[in-house]
């Protein structure tokens, strides 16, 4: 086996380039731990995205069970409406009840997803999953709780020209109730746009 | 100046062994930046196409629902015989709603003609998609609840006593329905935008 020599010379920084070196190969060692530090702010961020996976979990089993349970019997008979309020009195709501119980259980499906991205804060796939599905959940979200706050504003204002009577002055429960469920269904709305502009952050290139 | 010196040795057959592979080491990285370049500027030209149809869809739905007046010819005992977008607050919403989605959607042109310009530039996509997101969840919130009150007037409500009034108006029904579809397949391009803006800023 020939072998070739060459010689190298190293200029008088060598002391610099030593000390540096030294520190660049003990970053690179905590890298390995660590994942590098574009890996500690992603893990941050990813953390925050769990949490915040919680809440929206939460917030929709509350939105949904409070509009399931939003029933009023009045104790009196009235001429021209019923005197029996319920959400399966109004496809709308019985639309809000199921998609909202859809929404839960999908953010409760994502978590381990959500659990993947912390420990593997580089990875893509995981997080790219979770914005396309964060993406379309929004949406079912978005037109729950629109559709119902529209029946609701109606139910409470009733409507002049064609002569819908505001059913809220005879059946006020019910229709405090249904609202708390609409406002709990909207700020999920607003946990969702916060979960998908995390992970776009995290998708970044650095 | 002092000089340190050391000797390497250098064995002769990998060395020739590196000397041929290191050009094509060089190649290929070269090739892998310029082809996701391309491929992202692929996404950035598909991004501006949809921002156009878009645009289309949302002013489509905003016009309709604003021109879908409707008198009838004769009178009837209960109801108005005049039907309009404005007679309903949820459409009110609705037109306004879209008309500031076809605005934005406007503005957000040269943003998308700067990712297609440089496609590797991460901060207008971000800033895109975060716009996006928002624009979508508003046109569906538009969206729905103008559809839940179209539906209202198509099928009215017994446990309420709230008549469907397309049973008399049924061309001013026709075009809102119309408007509010509409703004359901602008919201499909916004969820497409926003997925494509996702897939664009991954890192490879």
């Amino acid at each position: 086996m020939a072998k070739e020599s060459t010689t190298i010379d190293i200029g008088e920084t060598s002391t610099v380039t030593k000390s540096t070196s030294h520190a660049l190969v003990d970053e690179k060692k905590k890298g390995f731990v660590t994942a590098a530090p574009g890996g500690g702010y992603k893990r941050g961020l990813t953390i925050f995205d769990f949490l915040l996976r919680l809440a929206a979990i939460g917030i929709t089993i509350g939105a949904s069970s409070v509009m399931f349970t939003a029933e009023e019997t009045l104790p009196f008979f009235t001429q021209f409406l019923q005197f029996q309020a319920g959400y399966d009195d109004f496809p709308t709501f019985q639309f809000f009840v199921i998609a909202i119980a859809i929404v839960a259980s999908y953010l409760v499906l994502s978590l381990p997803f959500s659990i993947v991205t912390i420990v593997r804060p580089l990875a893509v796939a995981p997080r790219l999953i979770l914005l396309i599905s964060d993406t379309v959940v929004l949406t079912l979200t978005t037109a729950a709780a629109a559709a119902a706050a529209s029946i609701v504003y109606l139910a409470h204002n009733g409507n002049a020209n064609t002569n819908w009577l505001p059913i809220c002055q005879q059946f006020g429960d019910f229709c405090q109730t249904a609202s708390t469920a609409v406002v709990a269904a909207s700020i999920s709305v607003v946990f969702f746009i916060l979960l998908i502009v995390i992970s776009a952050i995290a998708l970044k290139r650095h | 100046m002092k000089n340190e010196s050391t000797v390497i040795d250098v064995p002769a057959e990998s060395s020739s062994a590196m000397k041929g592979s290191a050009p094509l080491i060089g190649v290929a990285r070269d090739h892998t930046t310029n082809g996701s370049g391309g491929y992202k500027r692929g996404l950035s030209i598909f991004d501006f196409l949809l921002r156009l149809a878009a645009i289309i869809a949302a002013s489509v739905a905003a016009g309709t629902m604003f021109t879908s007046d409707e008198t009838l010819p004769f009178f009837t005992q209960f109801l108005q015989f005049e039907a309009g977008y404005d007679d309903l607050p949820t459409f009110q919403f609705f037109v306004i709603a879209m008309s500031m989605i076809s605005g934005y959607l406007l503005l957000s042109l040269p943003f998308s003609v700067v990712t297609i310009v440089r496609p590797l530039a991460t901060a207008p996509r971000l800033l895109l998609l975060v716009l996006d997101t928002a624009a979508m969840a508003f046109n569906m919130a538009a969206a729905s609840s103008a559809a839940a009150i179209g539906y209202l007037a198509h099928n009215g409500n017994q446990n309420t006593n709230w008549l469907p009034i397309c049973q008399q108006f049924g061309d001013f029904c026709q075009k809102t329905s119309g408007a509010v579809v509409s703004s359901f397949v602008s919201v499909v391009f916004f969820i497409i935008l926003v997925v494509l803006s996702g897939v664009a800023l991954k890192r490879h």
